[in-house]
Parts: C-alpha cells; sequence; structure tokens
C-alpha cells in the first residue's frame, strides 16, 4: 500500500518534472539560429507529411510560417525601394497578399512528395546579427541532393527566416526581379492586383 | 559540318552582346548602414540583366511554353507511367557516366585537378562496380560524392567571358550567348556524339544508333526538367522573370562551385 503510493507520488513528481522542463523550453526564446531552423523545418515538415493528405495543407502550414519567417521584411525586399512610396495600409495588404503566396507556393512544393531528409552545414555569419545556414535536401525524386540555403536576421522575437536560396536562386530576389516593372509602371495598386489575380487562379494553374 | 560556324556565330553575337551591356554601378548591392533593424531591406538594388533582345526572347518564351504544354508535359508524364523512377534514375546514370569526358576535360581546363580526379574516379567506380554506370555507387564513396558537374560554359565563365545577353533559344529554353558557346562546346566532349562527328567509327553503332541514344537522354531528362520549369511558373507572377532569373542566378551559382 505505502509501496503504491510512494510509486504514485514519485510517478506524479516526474511527470510534473517533465511537463515543467518541456514548459520552460518551449517558452524559452531560441537564441540559437541553426536549433530555431532545425526545430522550424522538423515542425514543418510533420505537418506537411503528417500522412492524412495535403488538404488544407496551405491553412496547417501557415502557422508555421508565420512564426519562423520574418514576412514583413521578405514582402519588403521582394518589393525593393518603391516599398517606401506605398501607403501603411497598402503595405499591410501587400504583405498579407506576398505571405499568402508564399505559404500558397511552400506547400506546392511538398504535395505528393515523400518526406526529404536534410542534413545542415554549420552556420555563416553575414553580420552580427545575420546568419546563413546551408542545408542539402535528399528526395527520392531526385537523383542529386538540392542546396538550400536559409539566410536568417535576429529580430527581438529570436531569429527569423528573410530568405530562401534554392540551388543559388534567391527567393526574394526572384519576386523582386518579377515587382520591379509591375511597381514601376502601376505602383502598388499593380502589384496588389497582380498577386490577387495570382490567388484567385486555380492552385494547379500552370499560368 | 556546321558546328563550328554555329560556334564563331554565337560568339560574334556574345561580343556584340558584351558591348551592349557594359557594367551598371547601379547594380552592385550596397548595403548602407542601418539604424533600425532590416531598415535596408528595401534598399537593395533590382539585378541589372543583360536583355536587349527582351522582344523576342518574351515570343520564344511563349512558344517554348507552348510546346511544353502541349508536347513536352504530356509526353513526360506518359513516360513516367511507362518507365518506373528507378529505372529512369539508372537510365540518366547512365548517360552521366557516359559523359564522364565533358567533366572532366572542363574541370582541367578549369585547373580543378582535385576534382578531375575525383571525376576519373567516379568513373572508374561506377563503370565497374556500378554495372557499366548504371549504379551511382561513387555516392557512397568518401571523396567522391555531390562532386559539381563542370562543362564548358561554366569554364568560359571561369576564364572571365562574360555571359553576354540572354536568349531564349527555341525548344531548347533559356540560355545566354556563352552557354550556347558551352553547349557547343560540350556537343564535342561528349563520347555520344563522336561517331557523328566522325572523330571515332563504331563498327557496329550507325547514325541513327547515335541520334536514338541522344533523343533516350533527352527523353528520360524531360519529366524532371518539366517539373521543374512548372515549379517556377506556377509560383510567379512574371513567369518570364523568373524563369531569366532563376536560370541566370543558378548558372552563376554552378559557376562558383
Amino acid at each position: 500500500m505505502r509501496l503504491n503510493l510512494f510509486r504514485s507520488i514519485l510517478k506524479s513528481f516526474l511527470v510534473s518534472l517533465l511537463l515543467g522542463v518541456g514548459r520552460t523550453s518551449s517558452a524559452a526564446p531560441v537564441d540559437d539560429p541553426a536549433t530555431m531552423l532545425r526545430s522550424s523545418i522538423d515542425e514543418m515538415l510533420s505537418v506537411a507529411y503528417v500522412g492524412h493528405g495535403n488538404e488544407n495543407l496551405p491553412a496547417r502550414v501557415r502557422p508555421l510560417v508565420e512564426k519562423s519567417f520574418a514576412l514583413e521584411l521578405v514582402t519588403r525586399q521582394a518589393m525593393g525601394p518603391g516599398w517606401r512610396q506605398f501607403s501603411a495600409a497598402e503595405q499591410k495588404r501587400i504583405t498579407d497578399l506576398f505571405s499568402e503566396l508564399l505559404i500558397r507556393t511552400y506547400s506546392a512544393r511538398v504535395v505528393g512528395t515523400e518526406r526529404p531528409k536534410i542534413s545542415y552545414g554549420a552556420p555563416v555569419e553575414l553580420a552580427s546579427d545575420r546568419r546563413e545556414i546551408p542545408t542539402r535536401v535528399v528526395t527520392s525524386s531526385s537523383n542529386d541532393p538540392i542546396a538550400v540555403v536559409y539566410r536568417l536576421i535576429r529580430l527581438p522575437a529570436g531569429w527569423r527566416v528573410y530568405d530562401v536560396l534554392i540551388e543559388g536562386v534567391s527567393f526574394v530576389a526572384n519576386y523582386r526581379a518579377q515587382f520591379d516593372e509591375i511597381i514601376q509602371k502601376g505602383g502598388a495598386p499593380a502589384v496588389i492586383r497582380t498577386i490577387e489575380a495570382k490567388l484567385a487562379a486555380p492552385a494547379d494553374s500552370r499560368s | 559540318m556546321n558546328q563550328p560556324i554555329f560556334s564563331f556565330l554565337a560568339l560574334l553575337l556574345c561580343l556584340s552582346g558584351c558591348a551592349v551591356s557594359g557594367k551598371d554601378p547601379a547594380a552592385k548591392s550596397v548595403r548602407p548602414a542601418s539604424s533600425t533593424v532590416g531598415d535596408d531591406f528595401a534598399n537593395v538594388p533590382v539585378q541589372k540583366v543583360n536583355d536587349p533582345l527582351q522582344g523576342f526572347n518574351r515570343t520564344m518564351f511563349g512558344f517554348n511554353d507552348e510546346l511544353n504544354t502541349h508536347a513536352w508535359r504530356p509526353l513526360a508524364h506518359g513516360y513516367a507511367i511507362v518507365v518506373p523512377r528507378p529505372v529512369r534514375t539508372g537510365i540518366s546514370n547512365f548517360f552521366d557516366n557516359v559523359q564522364f569526358p565533358v567533366r572532366f576535360i572542363n574541370s582541367v581546363l578549369q585547373g580543378k585537378l582535385t576534382r578531375s580526379a575525383q571525376e576519373a574516379g567516379k568513373f572508374v567506380f561506377n563503370s565497374t562496380f556500378g554495372v557499366g554506370g548504371l549504379i551511382r555507387v561513387s555516392d557512397h564513396v568518401s571523396g567522391l560524392a555531390d562532386v559539381p558537374a563542370e562543362d564548358f560554359g561554366q569554364t568560359l565563365g571561369v576564364w572571365g567571358i562574360p555571359a553576354g545577353p540572354y536568349i531564349v533559344v527555341p525548344v531548347l529554353g533559356p540560355s545566354d550567348c556563352r552557354d550556347i558557346v558551352g553547349f557547343a562546346g560540350d556537343y564535342v566532349m561528349s563520347p555520344l556524339n563522336w561517331h557523328t562527328l566522325g572523330f571515332i567509327h563504331y563498327k557496329y553503332i550507325s547514325d541513327g544508333v547515335s541520334i536514338a541514344l541522344s533523343a533516350v537522354r533527352y527523353v528520360n531528362a524531360l519529366p524532371k526538367t518539366v517539373e521543374t520549369y512548372d515549379k517556377i511558373k506556377s509560383a510567379a507572377v512574371d513567369p518570364y522573370i523568373a524563369v531569366r532569373d532563376a536560370y541566370l542566378s543558378y548558372r552563376e551559382a554552378q559557376m562558383k562551385k
């Protein structure tokens, strides 16, 4: 009887200890960019490849992208100097639309594919508040590993991704080039119209 | 033989393009001192691109896009159904192995002797233990995995020859002057073409077989090519610019490896 009581006390103590430890580690901001990136990617992959299809994947991926990407900075880079001419409302609208495009693009990439294996390289310091982390992605569909480089910035909330380079092709630079002419010709309204039209097109649209 | 004429014309076009392009000081990415976090993020100027033939290129891009929709994509899908992925990988490995001289010669031309030794090692391993190159066993050999593939376009770049104008080649897709010359150079270095070029007379291989081999190599690579193109295009707000930037950035990154 006494032994059982001791066991149950010990068990509850251990459980509370474990929960307490868990709570402390999740509440503390991750100050190491490599740890932050690794846990974000693990979380993304476990959501994307959970095994119950790809229905509503963008909705499931959204909170994770919002947590690990500096979405406003990503959008600002993609728009270039034209960004400063936009009103606050336009900036907010464009950030929301562009974030949605980013989330959909990511979701479309993982549809129908198998969970990739990722290996991480050592972080490279770009500036005191910026790091670059090279990774290699091995998928069953590709014979060769794909080089994916993440660029992170330290914000008050912690480290956040501000650009991703796949085989040397920068996500933000690619959109920066695409939006350049659109901004020059029609400013923020043209950008909003363009992204809205893109998002309104069917998800599997090739155009 | 049209090959040298083709290369010469491409080189001429390339040189004229270089004169047009010049160096734009505004294209340099300058990171000014910033007071707030990420303040400099909107300052990065757009990458200047040498694209004087944009009108022609956009037309060719549209033509190639139609070709992709109505010919390459259905062909790639059909091929991927009939030929399972492990077989496609084997075929791709086989042709990669046959193309060994292209990577070897270009590594030497760029002065990357370690890399050329790695290529030779890969060729020996894969030709023997890899059943004539069908299995890339070198991936499991320390020092022989992930060797960046060199080609003549990269060699010209390493030699300091500028890329010249961006060109969308009918049927073949995005390229630039330097890579067109590079393509011709690699064509000559590839053993697949030595019979057609008259360098070597394989007793039992006719011209027809030689062409068929090249066709198999091209069709086998189609599913991957079409998939990559569709991925870039489906996320793009201006597919022409997205593909152009992706191509030029990708080649630039390859050259630095």
